[in-house]
């Protein structure tokens, strides 16, 4: 049938992309500090010292995990965001999703509930806080829902209350200041199997949800009037969508923190790349944002290494989120100077 | 190409003869305290072809949406083969009866045939996987206007016309005896409103499918629809064929402008010659 023609034809940049978040895990493995590939190799091949062992094993492997799941979960959640808000512009961190989630992981470790040693009950933490803040942006919407533009710009105001209250909660409660910043930044320092087994399971059901829900996604993007029209409830749809949505950048942020700009951009990425249909597009999305997320991780690594031998500073660390957040804001100017827009 | 549309696989031919009717029954309806539609009546026929005339505002956009189960009336019912259409779910309604909007936004990158596919959605089985036969359906849909050649180009690259055969097409994947048209030619040249109305005379006598558009070119409803209902400040004015129903009267009355109206010369149908139109509070006041 020449209907299969064009589907196998298209099913290259899903594999390209794959390789890609291959290649660039491999990277993350190798990028830190102190051991080269070699030494990484051995440890896969079941040589090398102890002290290699440790750090490729306990350090080095589930900080690599753990990038790759949040960043597949931030791709995942930015293209079911923007496409249930139909708004080129919603992303985590611009609907109070994010912010959310910061206020709410930060609030449970300055009141001392919650710390780097109990990733559980950050986890917990950063969900409440996620769905506060999009519940928050859901009142404020009332029933203007379907009207991008509204949305986007009480998600703004949202966004930029609770991050208000994030910085009031580190005023009075200055704590565990360190960890906290990583939070507010984004970083994969010093995450280890304890955040890989609480993130995996959490992000795969929730990509499953939103894989499932490709199909009404899709036919949301064309408009509630045609999408009603041809037989869709878009108003449970689009709750689903966004309830969804939430989950998954919360399990993002209470592993990562807030990773900027990420679920913004890779869903413009993958429709470019994979097209229209969320069915394609959606794993296309997951893979773009792994593969984003631990290349800025590894490039983080070589950089900060970099610095660290030209500056002679031995314990300087750049924050993963700075060099996604960089990179974002140049992305995003590419675009808008291509005059893509809104639409 | 052989297929069997559900039409076809329906119990019998009395029951399909039922399936494309639309009785409107005492429909009220309103926008917060405005009272659009003050009880409106209408039987509509299977394979009948409607036009629905009027000022703006007069309330034929909203009567579209309700029948299509888009809005519900705040009093009367609207009653699509016989069901009632508040009691049918979102899915159910669109399997029966499909509406073509007036404008819609283009999603970016989506090609021809993947919005013709989002017509099969309510059709759609677990994980909105295609059944067999939803590709020969779209396939039919988009040769029936004549869009199965750009079938990979995106969407947004075409121009109004072709859009708007393009939505036609998605329409028609519904696969329903139904079709509502909301002003399907606005915003198209001469050339390509011509080419979207003879489409649907077409279909409608190849499929026996029952058409209910809304029309604002007075010369399209009395040459392309066998029947013209005449809407005035949320109720039926007049209703017939167009030879009866078009005339300086209703010109004056449902439209507001005075004009005279002649016969085309080869088709013989009604045509209008607007002059200026009439003061407001004359003639037009309830």
């Amino acid at each position: 049938m020449s209907a299969l023609a064009p589907v196998t034809a298209r099913r290259w940049p899903l594999v390209l992309a794959a390789l890609l978040v291959l290649t660039v895990g491999c990277a993350d493995l190798v990028a830190g500090r102190s051991l080269d590939a070699r030494d990484v190799w051995q440890v896969f091949g079941g040589d090398g010292d102890p002290a290699a062992r440790h750090i490729v094993l306990r350090l080095r492997l589930p900080r690599t995990l753990v990038a790759l799941a949040a960043g597949a979960s931030l791709g995942l959640a930015g293209m079911v965001l923007q496409s249930a808000l139909r708004n080129p512009l919603a992303g985590p961190e611009v609907t109070g999703v994010t912010p959310g989630a910061v206020l709410g992981a930060v609030t449970a470790t300055g009141l001392g509930l919650a710390g780097w040693r109990s990733p559980a009950a950050v986890v917990v933490a950063a969900c409440i806080g996620g769905f506060a803040g999009a519940g928050l942006l859901w009142l404020l919407t009332g029933r203007e829902k379907s009207d991008p533009a509204r949305t986007a710009v009480h998600g703004v105001l949202v966004s930029a209350v609770l991050s208000g209250l994030t910085a009031m909660v580190l005023l009075v409660a200055p704590g565990e200041l360190g960890s906290v910043v990583q939070w507010l930044v984004g970083s994969t320092e010093g995450r280890v199997w304890e955040h890989w087994v609480l993130l995996w399971p959490w992000a795969s059901a929730w990509a499953i949800a939103a894989w499932i829900m490709a199909g009404p996604l899709t036919l949301l993007r064309c408009g509630d009037e045609q999408a009603a029209a041809a037989g869709l409830g878009t108003g449970r749809a689009r709750a689903a969508a966004l309830g969804c949505a939430v989950a998954l950048t919360a399990g993002a942020v209470s592993a990562v923190g807030a990773l900027g700009f990420v679920g913004l951009l890779v869903p413009h990425l993958a429709f470019a790349v994979f097209g229209a249909d969320l069915r394609r597009a959606l794993p296309g999305a997951a893979l773009l944002g792994a593969a984003v997320v631990t290349g800025a991780d590894a490039g983080a690594q070589w950089l900060s290494r970099a610095l660290a031998g030209a500056l002679d500073m031995d314990r300087l660390s750049v924050p993963t989120g700075a060099l996604t957040t960089c990179l974002g804001a140049a992305l995003l100017l590419a675009v808008a100077r291509r005059g893509a827009g809104p639409e | 190409m052989t297929m069997a549309t559900r039409q076809d696989a329906d119990a019998g031919p009395r029951h399909a003869e039922r399936q494309g009717t639309l009785h409107i029954e005492g429909v009220r309806f309103g926008y917060g305290r405005r009272e659009v539609l003050s009880g409106v009546d209408l039987d509509i026929g299977t394979g009948e072809s409607v036009a629905l005339v009027g000022l703006n505002g007069c309330g034929k956009s909203t009567l579209l949406r309700l029948c299509a189960g888009l809005l519900t009336p705040a009093a009367g019912r609207v009653r699509l083969g016989g069901d009632d259409l508040a009691r049918l779910s979102r899915r159910n309604t669109a399997r029966r009866v499909a509406l073509l909007h007036q404008s819609a936004p283009a999603v970016p990158g989506m090609t021809v045939r993947q919005l013709v596919r989002q017509g099969r959605y309510a059709d759609r089985g677990p994980l909105g996987m295609l059944r067999d036969g939803d590709d020969a359906v779209c396939a039919r849909a988009m040769a029936d206007v004549g869009v199965g050649e750009w079938a990979d180009r995106p969407v947004d690259s075409l121009s109004g016309g072709e859009r708007q055969r393009v939505r036609l097409a998605m329409a028609l994947a519904q696969d329903t005896r139904v079709l509502l048209l909301d002003e399907p030619t606005t915003y198209l040249d001469l050339r390509h409103q011509l080419e979207v109305m003879q489409t649907v005379v077409r279909l409608r006598e190849e499929r026996g499918l029952t058409v209910v558009m809304v029309l604002h070119d007075l010369g399209h409803a009395a040459r392309f629809a066998e029947r013209i209902v005449a809407l005035r400040a949320g109720a039926v004015a007049a209703d017939g064929p167009p030879a009866e129903v078009v005339t300086p009267r209703l010109l004056a009355e449902v439209l507001g402008v005075a004009g005279r109206v002649g016969r085309d010369p080869e088709g013989g149908w009604p045509v209008c010659y607007p002059d200026h139109p009439l003061p407001l509070g004359g003639p037009l006041a309830k």
